[in-house]
C-alpha cells in the first residue's frame, strides 16, 4: 500500500479535482475529448480506505474501453460528492457503503460493480474493524470498553467509527453515553495509533488490515472481541461488510452504465492492481445503519430531549422565551381581568349601595324635611293645640268651681260637656293631620286634578296656622288637566312654598299678607305659580336658594327647597324661583315660584273616543 | 270677692271656643263677662271705661293685636286694667304689655286658679282706680270752685305758709290774704291748711311740686 503513504499528508477538507483527463493523456487530440463527458466522482478519504493513485487504472481502462469521451475522475470529500451528485456533474460515483446507501435514499444511486481487492477478501465481506488496545491493557472484549477513551478517525468514518458503533450497539453500548470519551484524530488513520502510544485514549478503532501493515503490531498491540472470519486475511472486531462500490445516478444513461460495467469487469488484480465484481448485497449495510438510526435511516432516531436540545437550543430558547413571554402575558392579562372584574364588581356593588344610600337619605331627607316643616310651624301646632286643650280644662274647672258654688245648672252642665267634646275632636284632628304629614313613606303615584292639589295644600296650610294669610287660587287650565304625581310629596312641595311665602310677609303690613296661586300651562307642561309680596329675595340668595343647608331664616334647616326641587325633578319637573311681574297692588314686590310639572297623558284610545263622538 | 258696682270683664280672644270656655270659667265666678271675637268688635262696642271691671286680652289677633288695643286705650285714656294672654312664650311681648301698664300676663296653658287670681287681682285694681279717680274729681271739682286768686292763695298756704309771707308773695295786703283764705275754707268745706294740703293732693298729686 504506497498509496497510503503518498497520500498521507492531504487534508480531509480538501476538494482535490485531479486533472486526469484526456488531456493529460498524450496522444489523444483534444477534438476527440470534447464530444461527450464522462465524469466520476470519487469520495476522497484522503488516504486512508482508498488512494487517489489507485483510481488511475480504474481511468485508464475506461479511456481504452471507450475512447469517444471525455473522462473525468474527481476526488471529492463526503459532502462534496454529494452536492456534485445532485448537482448533476457526474456519472458515476465511487464511494463507501455507508455512503452509498445515504445516496441510493438520497439520489437514487444504484450500485453496478462492487470493488474487488483481491488478497483472500471477497467483495462482500471486504471491510471490517478492528478495536485495539496497548498490549498491557487490562481490557479484553468490546465489553470493556465503557468508562473508557476511545480513539476514533472520525464519527463519520465507516470502517473507522459506525462498524464498531454497531458492534457495540449490539453489546448494548452507547458509545456516546457510556464510553468516558470519544476522541476524533482525523485523518490519517495511523494517528489512532499514535493516541494509543501517546496515552491519549485507552482503545483504537482500525479499519481492518490497516493494522497488519504495522510489522510489529502484534507487540505492540491487542485485538478486543477478535473474530474468526473464515477466509478473511486480517484481524477483525466486527462483522464483515461489502466493499466500495461503483454505482450509476439517475441521469446516467443505461448504456453508458452498461458500457462502464463491461469495460471496468475485464480489469485484473495481477494488471491493474484492483478488480471488479458483480453488485454486492449492501443489506447488511442496510441494516446496520437501521440499527444506529443513522444515514437514511437517522428518520428512525426518536431524538432524546437533550440531543433536541442541543441541536435546535437557539430556537428552543427563542420558543421558551416566547410560551414564557406569552405565559406571562396571559398570566398578566388574566390577572388584569380578574383585577379589573373585581374592580367592577365592587364599583358596581359600591354604586347600589350609594343607590341605596342615597334612596335612604333622600327619604330620610324628605322625612327630615316634613319634620323640620312640622318644627318650624311647631310653635303654631302647640298655640294650636293649646286652644282646644286649654277650653277643656276651663270647662272643667268651671264646672268643678260651679258645683262648688251651688251655681251648676244642668243647662251649664250640657254646654260644657258638648264644648269639651267637640274641643277633644279638634284636638285629635290637629294631631291626626300633623301625623299624617309626618308619617315616613314611600312613593306612590296617582292621576289627580292640580286644582284638587292645591286646594288640599292650601286648606292644610290654612289649618296649621293660627292666623293663615289669604290664600288666592287663580285657575287657568283646559278642562280634564291630569297629573300623575305622588300626591304627598308634591303637598309638601306646596306646603313648603306656602310655608316660606307666609314667613317671607308676615312681617309685612296685613293687606300684604296674601298668596297668591296660579295655575296654567306651557305647551304639555302644568305651571303652579306661588307668589307672595313679603320681603322678596336678593338675587344672590334666588341663585343658591335650592342648596342644602342654604337658608335665610334663622331657625332654619335649609333642606325644605332643595328637597323640594329633587320631588319636583324625580317627577320630571322642575321647580325655580323667577323676578315676580309687578302686580297692580304692590309693584313687584315679593317671590315667584314656579313648579312645572309634566302633563299626564291619557291614553290615546281614551282622548280619540272622548273627542270624537259617533255621528248618529 | 265682688266686682265692684258689678261691672262686666271683657273677654277678646279671636279663638271662639277659647274665647266661650273664659267667658264659661269667669261667669262660674258669679262674674258678669262680656266676650269679643276681636279688638275691634271691642272698640266697635265702645263701652264707656268706668264699666269695664278689665279686660282678658289675646296678645295675637289677626287683625289689631292686643298690644296695639292697649295703645288706643292708653291713647284714649282709658285706665282699664288688663291681663293679657298668649300662646307663645313671647318674654319681649310680655315686658312690652307690662311697661305699658298691664297688669298680668299668662301663658297658655295657665292654671283655672292662675286666671281666676289674676282677673281678680284687676277687678279690684280697677276698682281701686276707679275710687281714687272718684276722689280725685270730687276734690277737683271743690278746687275748681276757687276763683284763680283763692287758687295761688290755697296753694301758698296748703304749702304751709303765714298769711303775711303769702301776702308778701303775691304782693298783696295780710288782710287781702285773711279774706280769700276765709272764702276757700268755706269754698272747699276744710278746717285746716292740712286738710287743704290733702284735699289739693287728692285732686293732683304733683299740685303743691
Amino acid at each position: 500500500m504506497p498509496a497510503l503513504v503518498a497520500s498521507r499528508r492531504l487534508v480531509r477538507a480538501l476538494c482535490l479535482v485531479l486533472a486526469l483527463t484526456s488531456l493529460a493523456c498524450a496522444g489523444q487530440p483534444p477534438a476527440l475529448a470534447a464530444d461527450k463527458p464522462l465524469r466520476i466522482g470519487v469520495l476522497a478519504f484522503l488516504g486512508t480506505e482508498a488512494a487517489v493513485v489507485e483510481w488511475t487504472p480504474v481511468l485508464r481502462r475506461l479511456q481504452a474501453a471507450l475512447p469517444g469521451y471525455a473522462h473525468t475522475l474527481v476526488q471529492l470529500d463526503h459532502d462534496g460528492l454529494q452536492a456534485a451528485a445532485r448537482g448533476g456533474e457526474l456519472d458515476f460515483i465511487i464511494t463507501n457503503p455507508g455512503h452509498y446507501v445515504e445516496l441510493e435514499a438520497a439520489l437514487g444511486a444504484s450500485r453496478i460493480l462492487t470493488l474487488d481487492v483481491g488478497g483472500g477478501r471477497v467483495p462482500e465481506r471486504a471491510l471490517g474493524s478492528v478495536v485495539i488496545v496497548p498490549r498491557a491493557s487490562p481490557l479484553r472484549a468490546l465489553e470493556d470498553l465503557p468508562g473508557h477513551r476511545l480513539a476514533i478517525v472520525d464519527r463519520d468514518g465507516f470502517g473507522g467509527y459506525q462498524l464498531v458503533w454497531g458492534e457495540l450497539d449490539r453489546l448494548g453500548i452507547a458509545p456516546e453515553s457510556a464510553l468516558a470519551a470519544l476522541r476524533e484524530v482525523g485523518f490519517p488513520m495511523d494517528g489512532v495509533v499514535d493516541a494509543l502510544d501517546g496515552g491519549q485514549a485507552d482503545a483504537g478503532v482500525l479499519r481492518s488490515c490497516l493494522l497488519e501493515t504495522h510489522p510489529d503490531w502484534a507487540a505492540r498491540f491487542r485485538v478486543l472481541s477478535p473474530r474468526a472470519e473464515p477466509g478473511f486475511p486480517c484481524a477483525t472486531s466486527t462483522r464483515l461488510y461489502p466493499d466500495w462500490p461503483l454505482a450509476t445516478l439517475r441521469h446516467t444513461p443505461p448504456e453508458l452504465a452498461r458500457a462502464v460495467a463491461i469495460a471496468l469487469l475485464g480489469m485484473r488484480h495481477e494488471q491493474d492492481g484492483l478488480a471488479w465484481a458483480v453488485p454486492a448485497d449492501y443489506q447488511a449495510v442496510h441494516e446496520l445503519f437501521r440499527r444506529l438510526e443513522i444515514g437514511p435511516y437517522a428518520y428512525l432516531r426518536a431524538p432524546t430531549l437533550m440531543v433536541l436540545a442541543e441541536r435546535y437550543w437557539p430556537w428552543v430558547a427563542g420558543f421558551a422565551l416566547l410560551i414564557v413571554g406569552w405565559i406571562a402575558y396571559t398570566v398578566r392579562v388574566e390577572h388584569l381581568v380578574q383585577t379589573r372584574t373585581a374592580a367592577l364588581r365592587a364599583a358596581l356593588a359600591e354604586r347600589e349601595a350609594m343607590e341605596a344610600r342615597m334612596r335612604g337619605a333622600q327619604e330620610q331627607a324628605e322625612h327630615m324635611s316634613r319634620l323640620s316643616v312640622l318644627g318650624e310651624l311647631s310653635g303654631t301646632l302647640a298655640h294650636e293645640l293649646n286652644q282646644p286643650l286649654a277650653a277643656i280644662a276651663n270647662y272643667a274647672n268651671s264646672l268643678v268651681r260651679r258645683a262648688d258654688n251651688q251655681r251648676l245648672t244642668e243647662a251649664a252642665v250640657r254646654e260644657a260637656a258638648g264644648e269639651i267634646a267637640g274641643q277633644a275632636e279638634r284636638a285629635a284632628g290637629i294631631l291626626g293631620r300633623i301625623r299624617a304629614f309626618a308619617r315616613k313613606r314611600t312613593a306612590s303615584r296617582e292621576t289627580v286634578a292640580p286644582r284638587e292639589l292645591v286646594d288640599e295644600a292650601a286648606t292644610l296650610f290654612r289649618g296649621m296656622l293660627a292666623h293663615a294669610p289669604a290664600v288666592g287660587i287663580d285657575e287657568a287650565l283646559p278642562p280634564g288637566t291630569l297629573i300623575e304625581v305622588d300626591r304627598l310629596q308634591i303637598q309638601q312641595v306646596l306646603l313648603n312654598l306656602l310655608k316660606n311665602a307666609w314667613d317671607a310677609s308676615r312681617a309685612q303690613p296685613l293687606e300684604r299678607q296674601r298668596i297668591d296661586i296660579r295655575l296654567d300651562t306651557d305647551a304639555d307642561r302644568l305651571r303652579i305659580a306661588v307668589r307672595d309680596y313679603g320681603s322678596g329675595l336678593e338675587p344672590a340668595a334666588r341663585e343658591r336658594l335650592f342648596e342644602s343647608f342654604f337658608t335665610t331664616k334663622a331657625d332654619g334647616l335649609g333642606l325644605g327647597l332643595s328637597i323640594c326641587r329633587s320631588i319636583a325633578e324625580a317627577h320630571g319637573g322642575r321647580l325655580s324661583a323667577e323676578p315676580p311681574a309687578a302686580s297692580a297692588d304692590f309693584g313687584n314686590a315679593g317671590a315667584l315660584f314656579i313648579l312645572s310639572l309634566p302633563l299626564h297623558q291619557p291614553p290615546p284610545g281614551h282622548t280619540t273616543a272622548h273627542l270624537a263622538p259617533e255621528q248618529p | 270677692m265682688t266686682p265692684a258696682e258689678d261691672f262686666p270683664i271683657h273677654v277678646i280672644d279671636d279663638d271662639a271656643a277659647f274665647r266661650r270656655s273664659l267667658v264659661f270659667l269667669l261667669e262660674s265666678m258669679g262674674w258678669r263677662v262680656c266676650a269679643h271675637a276681636s279688638a275691634e268688635d271691642f272698640l266697635a262696642a265702645a263701652p264707656e271705661p268706668a264699666t269695664a271691671a278689665c279686660l282678658v286680652l289675646d296678645i295675637r289677633m289677626p287683625m289689631m293685636s292686643g298690644l296695639e288695643l292697649q295703645q288706643v286705650l292708653r291713647q284714649r285714656g282709658w285706665q282699664v286694667p288688663i291681663v293679657f294672654i298668649t300662646g307663645h312664650g313671647d318674654v319681649e311681648l310680655a315686658v312690652q304689655a307690662m311697661k305699658h301698664g298691664a297688669c298680668d300676663f299668662l301663658e297658655k296653658p295657665f292654671k283655672d286658679q292662675v286666671l281666676i287670681d289674676a282677673v281678680g287681682r284687676a277687678v279690684k285694681l280697677g276698682c281701686e282706680a276707679r275710687a281714687r279717680n272718684a276722689r280725685c274729681e270730687a276734690a277737683q271739682a271743690l278746687l275748681d270752685r276757687l276763683s284763680p286768686r283763692e287758687q295761688e292763695v290755697a296753694r301758698l298756704v296748703a304749702l304751709g305758709q303765714p298769711n303775711k309771707l303769702v301776702g308778701r308773695a303775691l304782693d298783696i295786703s295780710e288782710k287781702t290774704v285773711h279774706v280769700h283764705r276765709q272764702h276757700v275754707m268755706e269754698k272747699t268745706g276744710v278746717g285746716s291748711a292740712a286738710e287743704l294740703a290733702r284735699l289739693m293732693l287728692r285732686a293732683d298729686p304733683a299740685a303743691l311740686d
